[in-house]
């Protein structure tokens, strides 16, 4: 998460003139990101999980034996 | 106000439009207005969010018997707000409840599958000491998937001005007064450094807002799209966002600053008897005045219009140019004595019609209602600290409410003494028998009683 936002960081480190459009539109670009974020985090959960389970299935089996 | 009278600040939302007439406040709805309120009344949600005092009491009311103009128009009826304030003028802490319950009511409105359309700190007003949301037709329906629209206008009215006080010790009133949107992202990101944007909420609030802002206004027509084409914003997210900003605004504190009247209630010139002497004339002239909404101006922390307030149950607004002072009364009042509500105006510079064609925002005696004014060791803070004529000073207070208390503090007075010292005496005016002269051109003097050895004297003067 947190190189994730490093790299957000620099990704955004460029900027220049402006035009007027909608003073709400950067709030709402925000928010698809952050949505973003969170459904990347999400994913990153469930295969951690499914990471974990494996590996606790292996052990399981190892011990058995 | 007996005439019908069209709220001039009330138009930037076209659903309804506030007006006034005998003292009570209406709303006239548009079509939309009608629509959104329908939905307010359907299951009972209007009728909830007044029993747990989230909006103000509101109900229909037939245009016909308020005037023949509004034959056949779709009107509501608000209860009245005792005294409208603005965001510039309340404290850190004032501010920040406000922040609170914008995003507990936001929240609160999600899980019924509604929201707010905005986030406007104007919206909200207190009432007991407590915020409370006046405008109904910001509530709509909440569809499955939106964004929250008013993200930036929040950080902008609320969460930026109280990080602005936070984490560099600004407060936000005079510069929120100057911009009445707020503080702007923008300006803010310039003045944070690299150890703010650390904290995860201020690197996404103010940083990542500002440069997403940015991005947006260089190519305009790509945001739009990005925005209309993006994956929706689930509801849980939204929840989240608003969570984590409550979590974090919940714990920010005010950068402490020494103010010059942090000590004033201690380190002041009185003596107890004096002290004493000083309450008992307050208590006589409640008792004999009986008002319901006083005006108590430089009130410190409150300590003489407690009586009125407490005991006899009177409506007191506090008026003081000290925030740290205010802010504490606030934290005092907002515990025990809800009906003192301390607000923050500079004396010197009071807060005047302000917003589009000078009259969306009212100025402070425009506002004012009062039925008793007092003004107790104020007048040589302004006549001899900010070179304000005394005759002004007089006319200024008078102006408030047609009877009050003014203390005339002498030049022989240590106080006194101590603003001049390294100013000189430039104030042949400033006597006790001039005070006199003046007080009775403008209001009968009804009682003059001393309340010190030094000689400070408080005026009772009636305007009838």
């Amino acid at each position: 998460m947190k190189h994730f936002l490093i790299i957000v960081f620099i990704f955004l480190m460029s900027t220049n003139s402006y035009a007027y459009i909608d003073p709400g539109t950067g709030g709402i670009l925000l928010q698809a990101l952050l949505g973003a974020i969170a459904a990347i985090g999400a994913y990153i959960t469930i295969y951690w999980r499914k990471f974990k389970n494996l590996l606790s299935k292996i052990f399981k089996v190892k011990k058995k034996d | 106000m007996t005439n019908l009278y069209y709220e001039p600040g009330s138009f930037r939302d076209p659903a309804g439009k506030i007006f006034y007439k005998n003292g009570k406040v209406y709303r006239k709805l548009s079509e939309t207005g009608a629509k959104r309120f329908d939905y307010l009344k359907k299951d009972n949600l209007l009728e909830e969010l007044i029993k747990k005092e989230f909006i103000v009491k509101t109900s229909e009311t037939n245009g016909r018997q308020i005037d023949d103009k509004l034959k056949g128009e779709k009107i509501l009826e608000h209860e009245k707000i005792d005294f409208i304030s603005y965001p510039f003028e309340w404290t850190f802490n004032q501010l920040k409840d406000a922040a609170l319950f914008h995003l507990d009511f936001q929240i609160y409105l999600l899980n019924k599958n509604a929201k707010l359309i905005d986030a406007s700190a104007y919206n909200i007003q207190f009432k007991d000491n407590k915020p409370i949301f006046i405008d109904v037709l910001s509530i709509d329906e909440y569809k499955d998937g939106e964004f929250w629209y008013a993200h930036k206008q929040f950080c902008e009215n609320f969460f930026n001005p109280l990080l602005l006080s936070s984490r560099k010790g600004v407060s936000f009133n005079n510069w929120f007064r100057g911009n009445l949107e707020g503080i702007q992202t923008s300006d803010l990101n310039s003045l944070l450094n690299f150890f703010d944007f650390t904290s995860p909420s201020v690197f996404i609030n103010v940083f990542m807002m500002n440069k997403l802002d940015e991005r947006s206004k260089i190519n305009p027509k790509k945001a739009s799209d990005k925005v209309k084409f993006s994956k929706k914003f689930s509801k849980k997210s939204f929840i989240n966002l608003l969570s984590q900003m409550r979590n974090f605004i919940s714990k920010l504190k005010s950068k402490k600053k020494i103010s010059d009247w942090d000590t004033y209630e201690e380190n002041n010139t009185y003596q107890v008897q004096e002290e004493e002497d000083k309450l008992s004339v307050i208590k006589n002239f409640v008792d004999k005045h009986n008002p319901s909404f006083l005006v108590d101006l430089g009130c410190n922390e409150g300590k003489y219009s407690e009586y009125a307030s407490k005991q006899k149950n009177v409506k007191v607004v506090g008026i003081d140019f000290d925030l740290n002072v205010l802010d504490r009364a606030y934290i005092k009042s907002k515990k025990n004595n809800p009906n003192f509500f301390p607000m923050y105006v500079d004396f010197s510079n009071p807060s005047s019609n302000l917003g589009w064609a000078g009259s969306e925002r009212k100025g402070l005696q425009e506002r004012s209602n009062f039925d008793c004014v007092i003004a107790l060791a104020l007048i040589h803070h302004l006549v001899i600290a900010k070179n304000i004529p005394l005759e002004d000073v007089i006319k200024w207070i008078v102006s408030f409410a047609p009877s009050g208390l003014i203390e005339f503090v002498p030049k022989e007075d240590p106080t006194a003494k101590i603003m001049m010292s390294l100013k000189g005496d430039i104030f042949k005016d400033y006597e006790e028998k001039k005070f006199e002269t003046l007080l009775s051109k403008y209001a009968k003097i009804k009682n003059i009683s001393n309340v010190t050895s030094t000689n400070r004297k408080i005026y009772e003067f009636n305007k009838n």
